[in-house]
């Protein structure tokens, strides 16, 4: 049984069954902004739900962004933490790959596509990835470019976007940015599946690929550089 | 959405976890507490300081970042240096504020994620009272009565405690600076490298504290009426700023040593003589003197002569627990846990600017 769970948006959390097929209990609460107040208590809630020990769980898995800095960390501090004291494995998945495992998924992309998953990344940007279905893995995804985080018209004029099919909350958000481009006028999954981030993590521990907890902030710290011997007075 | 809301069972002692992320420092500490005792097992830390220094003050995005990457090796630390593993934890204690919203949000999301992997309560504390209380790991519980002083970069708070948890009355604080950002401040001005406090203390040392006579804020007859128990050091850093720049105008060389020193003096003069005084007006004979800024030197002597003078003892704690870190929320905890208050909402939400009325998250502010 996985823990999965993703703040880079809203809050969700499942708990899911071993083979990464079913959701055995599920949260999801439109909240951008409480993240650490909110998540370990639906993580209790999950575990009551669905009348399990928390002991039972055999691995964590979490949405690295990118997204925002404050929310994201409160997953990943949430999510190592909890794989450190219950003595179980932690895999990060990029929370793109699950928007864009869940575009084929939902048909919203057939498997020949590249999909481009646009998020919201404020200050009029968007986060984005493009990807391919991997057909001899089933289940897995080949990244093509990102994560990175760009203007949409910047994307647009640069390429990133042709012959892709284009999902995402990003998508909708600057839809006048994306108009005309392939994905359809819902612009396909608009909230991360925390089944779809556990059985990313499943398939790409088949394929032995690692799967780092890191967070994708994408941007640097805002700093405010002190000045050196300043006068106070006149 | 809510934890369970006992009270953990004493027994002969219980083990509490104390996590502390408000500013830059990364701290876990255990805790055992009897039932007349706090006993220190381990205070482990992981500072970002190094990050910020050439910035000249605390980047809180640059904190937040290193306190995810510290938590979980820094917990490991502590339960291999005290040999013990998480199932032995009774309690976790974890800074609610006041302090920077990202920090506190890293410690709070890690405290609230072990409560549920134990099943065990949380309680969110306040980390200016964790300064005062952790002083019960090295001079035992506090008695009936006493006051305690805090001083750090960002507090000056002089308070009445009557009990640890449930009896802290705030009498004073900074009307402007806190002490220790004074001497940040003052350091800039002179242009030592940050955190300037370290530096003037230095310097110091190797100066005349009589040489210039800077002001002592609000100790005029008329402040004394207002805010007997309050402080002030804008004035002071302005009057300091005004001195050497009058020098530098004047093609003067400035007597850093003397100018550290006289600066210090007023600082000190200022903390420790409405301190006692205060202690006199409530009737209070034992002083408690926690937070960073009480590692300055002339601040420790100055407090010992006059407390020896006026009959009052005085605790202040070694300069390792006076810092931020997990002891002094691992302490607090342990005086919560010993009073067998309810736990904290598992949703407890961070408090940037935590009063000091409220000592614990979900018990009544006073
Ligand atoms: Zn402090």
């Amino acid at each position: 049984m996985l823990l999965a769970l993703d703040t880079s948006a809203d809050i969700t959390v499942a708990l899911v069954s071993a083979d990464g097929t079913a959701a055995l209990a599920a949260r999801r609460v439109p909240e951008q902004r409480r993240h650490a107040e909110l998540l370990s208590p639906l993580v209790a809630e999950v575990l009551r739900d669905a009348g399990t020990d928390r002991r039972a769980v055999t691995a964590v898995v979490v949405g690295t962004g990118p997204a925002p800095f404050t929310g994201l960390r409160a997953g990943l501090v949430t999510a190592r933490t909890l794989a450190f004291a219950l003595g179980v494995p932690v895999h990060g998945v990029c929370s793109l790959a699950a928007l864009a495992a869940q575009a084929f998924g939902d048909r919203a992309a057939e498997p020949g596509d590249d999909v481009v998953v646009l998020t919201d990344a404020r200050r009029r940007e968007v986060y984005h990835a493009r990807y391919a279905a991997r057909t001899e893995a089933p289940g897995a995804l080949a990244l093509r470019h990102g994560p990175g985080v760009a203007r949409p018209a910047d994307l647009v004029a640069s390429g990133a976007l042709a012959h892709a099919v284009v999902v995402g909350p990003g998508a909708v958000l600057h839809a006048d940015d994306v108009a005309g481009l392939p994905g359809g006028p819902d612009r396909g999954p608009q909230h991360v599946d925390p089944v779809v981030l556990a059985r990313l993590a499943l398939a790409r521990a088949e394929l032995g690929v690692g799967q780092p907890v890191e967070p994708l902030y994408l941007r640097r710290p805002d700093v405010m550089p002190a000045g050196g011997r300043r006068r106070a007075t006149g | 959405m809510t934890s369970a809301s006992y009270a953990v069972p004493m027994r002969d002692s219980a083990l509490v976890l104390g996590i502390e992320t408000s500013c830059d420092e990364t701290g876990v500490a255990l805790v055992r507490a009897t039932a007349d005792a706090s006993e220190l097992l381990v205070d482990a830390v992981a500072s970002s300081v190094d990050e910020h220094a050439r910035f000249g003050g605390i980047i809180p995005e640059i904190a937040s970042r290193a306190h995810l990457e510290s938590f979980v090796p820094t917990l490991q630390r502590a339960l291999a240096e005290a040999d013990v593993t998480l199932a032995d934890v009774d309690a976790i204690a974890v800074t609610a504020g006041p302090g920077l919203v990202g920090p506190l949000t890293v410690g709070a999301a890690a405290a609230k994620a072990l409560a549920v992997a134990l099943d065990k309560p949380l309680y969110g504390v306040n980390h200016v009272i964790g300064h005062a209380v952790v002083d019960e790991l090295v001079h035992g519980l506090f008695p009936d009565r006493c006051l305690a002083l805090v001083v750090s970069g960002g507090h000056t708070s002089l308070l009445l405690v009557e009990d640890a948890v449930t009896g802290v009355t705030e009498l004073g604080h900074t009307l402007d600076d806190a002490a220790g950002e004074a001497f940040d401040k003052v350091g800039r001005l002179l242009g030592l490298p940050y955190p300037g406090g370290p530096h003037i203390d230095r310097l110091a040392r190797e100066g005349d504290p009589t040489a210039i006579r800077f002001p002592r804020g609000l100790t005029a007859a008329k402040d004394q009426a207002k805010h007997a128990d309050d402080f002030s050091f804008s004035g002071l850093k302005t009057a300091v700023a005004r001195w050497v720049e009058a020098k530098q105008d004047a093609g003067e060389e400035i007597p850093l040593a003397d100018v550290a020193a006289s600066f210090a003096a007023s600082v000190a003069d200022v903390l420790t003589a409405k301190t006692i005084a205060a202690c006199r007006r409530h009737g209070v004979d034992t002083l408690v003197v926690g937070g960073g800024f009480s590692a300055n030197s002339q601040l420790r002597d100055l407090l010992a002569e006059r407390c020896a003078h006026a009959g009052i003892e005085l605790r202040i704690p070694p300069i390792r627990y006076c810092t931020d870190n997990g002891a002094m929320i691992a302490a607090l905890g342990a005086a919560v846990v010993r009073r067998g208050l309810p736990a904290s909402p598992l949703d407890l939400a961070v408090d940037s600017s935590m009063p000091l009325t409220q000592v614990l998250v979900g018990s009544p502010a006073a």
